[in-house]
């Protein structure tokens, strides 16, 4: 227990500090929840800033009968359970073999850079298209994991935790007659929680956040993710030539109010995955130092 | 030699197996695919399939790209814009993490952490539109504070003297927090002992942040840093084409916006492979210079 | 050190093998279906039973409503709009996009069974996944495809020469309606002098006209327009005297975007005015083409902008603002003109009515400098052609479902209030349930005049048909239905259309005259020259550029590209006289 008697300016001036910075950051989310709770005549003016004018809930209202946007927040959830599970299984797996040094594994060097090479060389949208069909995963929930199953980027983060995994833990594991996958269990992964919770949350926000894939790999709209479905409720539409008809479904696309209450409610569930996942920061620190 | 080898290849068999899904699944979707940049050097008609009779052009496409007026100008805008987001987007994060770790009423810090990873979940098209209104010259949010300060207006989003500094600002703000959840895993992983350890040494919070904090996160920041070269040409597509206009165009026209114009009115997937490419070798000769050095001077290896 | 190296050497060599034959298979697996494309034969899961039964003799007994004996399957792609989704889908219980009454009666008439390949949302989804599909070579029967995209198709001898079907098949009305704007609308589709696809009948559209707000006009006691000038006065009437009567100098005369041209807040009638074309391909006099942007009236309309720019009539900030964003100031009654299509009324107008029961939009007929009349700018904006894959066995099921889209919603036969929009459904567009969508520039207009020669008669039990479905929306308004505020604006007595009938019966339009496929040099300088375009304009009205920079501008842009460009539109222009 620190407790220090004098007044404590740095920690002051750090709470004051973070608390404007942290203001700045939410001011865009209460103007976008602002707008959504507003009528959408005021909401057009574009006068709404921080506070609903004209206090409405007919937007929730649209939005909850409106089973396109129930059906692909569905999907998605279905997608972020699949394709983080799959994420960090493999994460894991490829991670724990390149952690080792040269002399225990021969073949490291090779691995790394094969799989380095692919975060900087995409092979494009054409031959990645071609290659879905062919394995018959086009409308499959299937097309939006497995092309992007192994996340490189979280393999190099999470390598480098384990690499600061003390020797000895491991050596008197082996040691013990553990093998390699049994020190992987229970050694480097208890040790590396809050190094999987971040690339876990990392593939959980990429996959709900991503929606060009969804787009092109689904031939049926019911099977979009919520991020494909709410590209055709955001994008704005060009003004070229409109029929009356047309016209005035421009009127309601461009109804901010019923965008921003989709946004929110889009953006919702995983906002609230973080404050879950932050509890194994802090718990594998615990853990690290009781077995250190 | 031989039996020697035997032995290796028994003990480094589990370590093999346990890849090898992993390795399956980038030959099978990264590396298979990857024939596709075979469309850099085509002059590529969808109609006519990916392996189909395709005009080969060799080096034209670049060359197109390259005689374009003013792809100067876009490369160096391009690079500009880039390189100092890489460089913000490093620092930023390393120091409200760092910032943070000080912070000691949890519930407050837990939530200032997700406060300040809310941006990230806003896209651009969304975002546009409220800068605008904020940045607005006549009434925004920020110019009146300017002017209360006796400042004059700035038109942030039509001044080609402003416009890449807001974006960069603007990219910054939105990534920051996001950026620094790596950062606070890594902090977590320092022994608490040490802090308690330098306290009794009498050493200031100062003190424990260069010889504590920031040498147990090293590992990390070296990494991103490593990594972050890879973007020095990627400036931000998304961010740009929702807030740029005709009159930034000097300033903020970039590569993949300029990619995306030409692909508008006919589909130049020769074009746009091309330059894909090209941003990946740049990036890849970056990226493994770097390794390199880090390696011969730090004696690390990032992966 | 030295024992792995020999391993590792191994394990490249098996992945460049390993990359070579993941190559190598996904060519030899190409190239069996490449040959079961070709005309005689049909892709193994094509469900398509017409294919072994001969052609239906294009020579002879052409019946452009005959029904198939054995039903055809026809496979199409899809693109499905908000409106779609949100209003004619809930609107119509039990129809979907796979089952719905137009698909019936496809099937029931013509012996036409319509299925899906894919079914995507409207815009820049459907050309990627178009692109993605053309390249996977599994084509459906119909494609809708982008100009650029059907030459290539053209080029590449994948898609049907449409034109003996169309001579053949085409009912008199189809003919009438693609005639309705001149050849240009069939023509475009011409690769090589064949008619390689089918677009839009409406590319064209029907008009740019002037809308205002009259109830300003009023206040500040100013006669409505009929003179270019009359408008710059009230630009700057509108600005400076306070029309909102807020006491606050915070109004604007005329709404303009970042993009400048465009269906609403556009500038292309304001540059009208000076007899100017700008962003459109015309006649310069001598039977040449040439870019309109580049000639000299464009930059007398560009002076007037940046005065009024000084002036304070334009927002400081258009340079930044998208239509989106414009449509707020619009709604907030902070704008009181916009050059804009007869549809201005329903979107945004419509959101300033909403905020304020007094803004009174009146659309009036483009007006100019010098008394001669000013012609409206119809710019050709095909982006789409429907097109047949070769070796389909019956193209003409396209044309004949192009005909009895015409003859159900507009012919003698046709049921207009079930097809088009139906009472029964809140008058939602059904239409979009059919795969083809022809439909006349004109029908509007023409509506208009059906429901003013019923107003003078006192006629309105005799309305029929889509003229019946208007008034009844112009009566929900009367009768206090405020959505519904936009139809007695463009169809009332005061409604745009009166300038219409005018612009349609004196032919007061200004057709662009270039309506081809994009040429070879157009594909890779127009985004070039455009930026160049808009980046100068923009600056001269905001006078971040002297007039001057125009010269300099017409110099550059012949230079970067737009020399060939012009040749190239002239060759394509020659071919069409």
């Amino acid at each position: 227990m620190r407790i220090k008697k004098r007044l404590d300016w740095f920690i002051m001036m750090n709470n004051i500090f973070l608390i404007l910075v942290a203001a700045v950051c939410v001011l865009p989310m209460i103007h976008i929840l602002a707008i959504s709770l507003s009528s959408s005549a005021i909401a057009a003016t574009g006068t709404v800033t921080f506070w609903p004018k004209e206090f409405s809930l007919t937007s929730y209202e649209f939005v909850a009968q409106r089973k396109a946007f129930w059906d692909s927040m569905l999907i998605s959830l279905q997608r972020i359970a699949l394709g983080g599970a799959i994420n960090v299984l493999l994460a894991t797996t490829i991670a724990y073999p390149l952690s080792k040094e040269k002399k225990d594994f021969s073949l490291r060097a090779f691995y790394a850079w094969a799989f380095f090479i692919t975060m900087i060389f995409g092979a494009g949208l054409i031959p990645t298209y071609m290659l879905v069909k062919e394995l018959g995963l086009i409308d499959s929930v299937w097309a939006l994991i497995l092309p992007g199953a192994v996340p490189v980027f979280s393999v190099i983060v999470l390598l480098n935790f384990f690499r600061q995994t003390p020797k000895e833990l491991s050596e008197s594991a082996f040691m013990d007659g553990a093998g390699h996958w049994r020190t992987l269990w229970s050694i480097y992964i208890p040790i590396s929680m809050p190094a999987i919770a971040t690339i876990l949350l990392f593939s959980l926000v990429g996959h709900w956040n991503s929606w060009f894939d969804g787009l092109i790999y689904m031939n049926n709209p019911s099977n979009y993710p919520l991020q494909s479905y709410m590209q055709t409720v955001v994008v704005q539409k060009s003004f070229t030539t409109l029929t009356p008809e047309e016209a005035k479904v421009m009127a309601k696309i461009s109804d901010k109010t019923l965008k921003s209450a989709q946004i929110f409610l889009g953006a919702l569930p995983i906002i609230c995955a973080y404050p879950f996942l932050q509890k194994y920061f802090v718990k594998g620190m615990v853990l690290g130092s009781v077995k250190g | 030699m031989i039996e020697l080898n035997i032995k290796k290849l028994k003990r480094e068999l589990p370590l093999n197996l346990m890849i090898l899904p992993g390795f399956i699944f980038i030959i099978l979707f990264s590396y298979v695919p990857m024939a596709g940049i075979i469309i850099a050097f085509q002059r590529f008609i969808p109609a006519k399939r990916l392996f189909g009779d395709q005009q080969w052009v060799g080096f034209k496409n670049f060359k197109y790209v390259m005689s374009l007026p003013n792809f100067d100008n876009i490369l160096w805008n391009t690079f500009y814009i880039a390189s100092l987001k890489v460089i913000l987007g490093l620092v930023v994060p390393i120091v409200i993490a760092l910032l943070l770790n000080e912070m000691k009423h949890v519930l407050l810090k837990r939530s200032i952490q997700t406060a300040i990873y809310l941006p990230h979940f806003l896209s651009w098209v969304v975002l546009g539109g409220i800068f605008i209104d904020i940045l607005s010259p006549t009434n925004g949010l920020v110019n009146t504070l300017l002017n209360k300060l006796g400042l004059n207006s700035i038109f942030f989003l039509g001044d080609n003297k402003w416009f890449p500094y807001t974006m960069i600002l603007t990219d910054t703000w939105k990534d920051f927090g996001y950026g620094t959840i790596i950062y606070l895993a890594a902090l977590t992983g320092i022994n608490p002992n040490l802090y308690e350890a330098a306290q009794m040494d009498g050493a200031n919070r100062w003190k424990q942040t260069i010889h504590i904090s920031l040498p147990g996160i090293q590992m990390v920041i070296v990494l991103l840093m490593v990594l972050s070269l890879g973007n020095l040409l990627n400036a931000g597509f998304d961010q740009i084409f929702n807030m740029y206009s005709p009159m930034v165009y000097e300033s903020g026209d970039i590569l993949d916006t300029f990619v995306y114009r030409i692909g508008l009115l006919d589909a130049q997937f020769g074009v746009a492979t091309a330059v894909g490419l090209f941003k990946s070798v740049i990036a890849l000769i970056l990226v493994s210079t770097s390794y390199y050095f880090a390696y011969k001077f730090a004696d690390y290896r990032i992966f | 050190m030295k024992n792995n190296q020999p391993s590792s050497k191994a394990i490249l060599l098996l992945i460049s093998l390993m990359l070579t034959t993941g190559f190598i298979s996904a060519c030899s697996s190409n190239s069996p279906e490449k040959q079961t494309n070709t005309p005689t034969q049909s892709p193994a899961n094509n469900s398509s039973t017409g294919n072994n039964e001969p052609k239906e003799a294009v020579s002879g007994d052409a019946d452009p409503f005959g029904k198939y004996e054995t039903p055809l399957t026809i496979r199409f792609t899809r693109d499905v709009d908000n409106d779609t989704q949100d209003n004619i889908i809930p609107k119509t219980p039990g129809e979907t996009i796979e089952n719905n009454r137009w698909l019936k009666a496809f099937s029931e008439k013509l012996g036409i069974n319509v299925v899906y390949d894919w079914t995507v949302s409207t815009g820049d989804a459907y050309t990627q996944k178009m692109n993605v599909t053309l390249t996977s070579g599994d084509l459906p029967d119909m494609l809708r495809v982008t100009p650029a995209q059907m030459k290539q198709l053209a080029e590449a001898d994948l898609i049907e020469d449409l034109t003996p079907y169309w001579e053949q098949y085409a009912s008199d009305d189809l003919k009438e309606l693609y005639a309705e704007q001149g050849p240009a609308v069939l023509n475009s589709a011409e690769v090589n002098g064949k008619i390689m696809g089918i677009g839009k009948a409406d590319v064209y559209g029907d008009g740019v006209y002037l809308w205002i707000r009259k109830d300003w006009l009023d206040k500040l006691n100013l006669p409505e327009p009929t003179s270019l000038q009359d408008v710059l006065k009230i630009s700057e009437a509108f600005t400076t005297q306070d029309p909102d009567g807020n006491k606050v100098n915070d109004t604007y005369g005329l709404a303009l975007t970042k993009d400048l041209y465009g269906g609403a807040m556009g500038l292309e009638g304001f540059f009208a005015g000076y007899h100017a074309y700008p962003n459109m391909w015309i006649d310069d006099g001598s039977g040449n083409l040439v870019w309109g942007s580049t000639l000299p009236e464009v930059k007398e309309s560009l002076k007037a902008l940046s005065e009024m720019y000084k002036a304070g009539q334009l927002d400081k900030e258009f340079g930044v603002k998208d239509g989106g964003k414009v449509a707020e100031s619009i709604a907030a009654g902070k704008i009181g003109i916009d050059f804009g299509a007869q549809w201005n009324p329903m979107y945004p107008l419509i959101s300033n009515y909403q905020n304020d029961p007094n803004a009174n939009w009146v659309g009036y007929s483009l007006v100019s400098v010098d008394g001669k009349p000013a012609l409206s700018p119809q710019r050709f904006q095909a982006d789409s052609y429907w097109v047949v894959r070769k070796g389909f066995s019956n193209p003409e099921g396209l044309i004949k479902m192009f005909n009895l889209h015409v003859e159900l919603n507009w012919g003698k036969t046709g049921d207009f209030d079930y097809y088009y929009m139906p009472a029964a459904n809140d008058s939602v567009g059904v239409w979009k349930y059919s795969p083809v969508q022809p439909a006349s520039a004109f029908k509007n207009i023409r509506a208009f005049q059906e429901i003013e020669e019923a107003r003078k008669n006192n006629s309105f039990d005799s309305l029929t048909g889509e003229a019946l479905a208007i008034y009844r929306n112009i009566k929900a308004f009367e009768e206090g239905d405020a959505s519904q505020w936009g139809w007695p604006k463009i169809y009332g007595a005061e409604g745009v259309y009166r300038h219409g009938v005018n612009y349609m019966d004196n032919e007061r339009f200004m057709y662009e005259k270039f309506a081809g496929p994009p040429t070879e040099t157009m594909a890779e300088r127009k985004s070039t020259l455009e930026a160049l375009e808009k980046e100068t304009f923009v600056k001269i009205i905001m006078g971040a550029a002297p007039l001057d920079d125009f010269d300099k501008f017409v110099d550059n842009w012949y230079k970067v590209g737009g020399t060939d460009i012009t040749k190239e539109v002239n060759e394509w222009y020659a071919t069409t006289k």
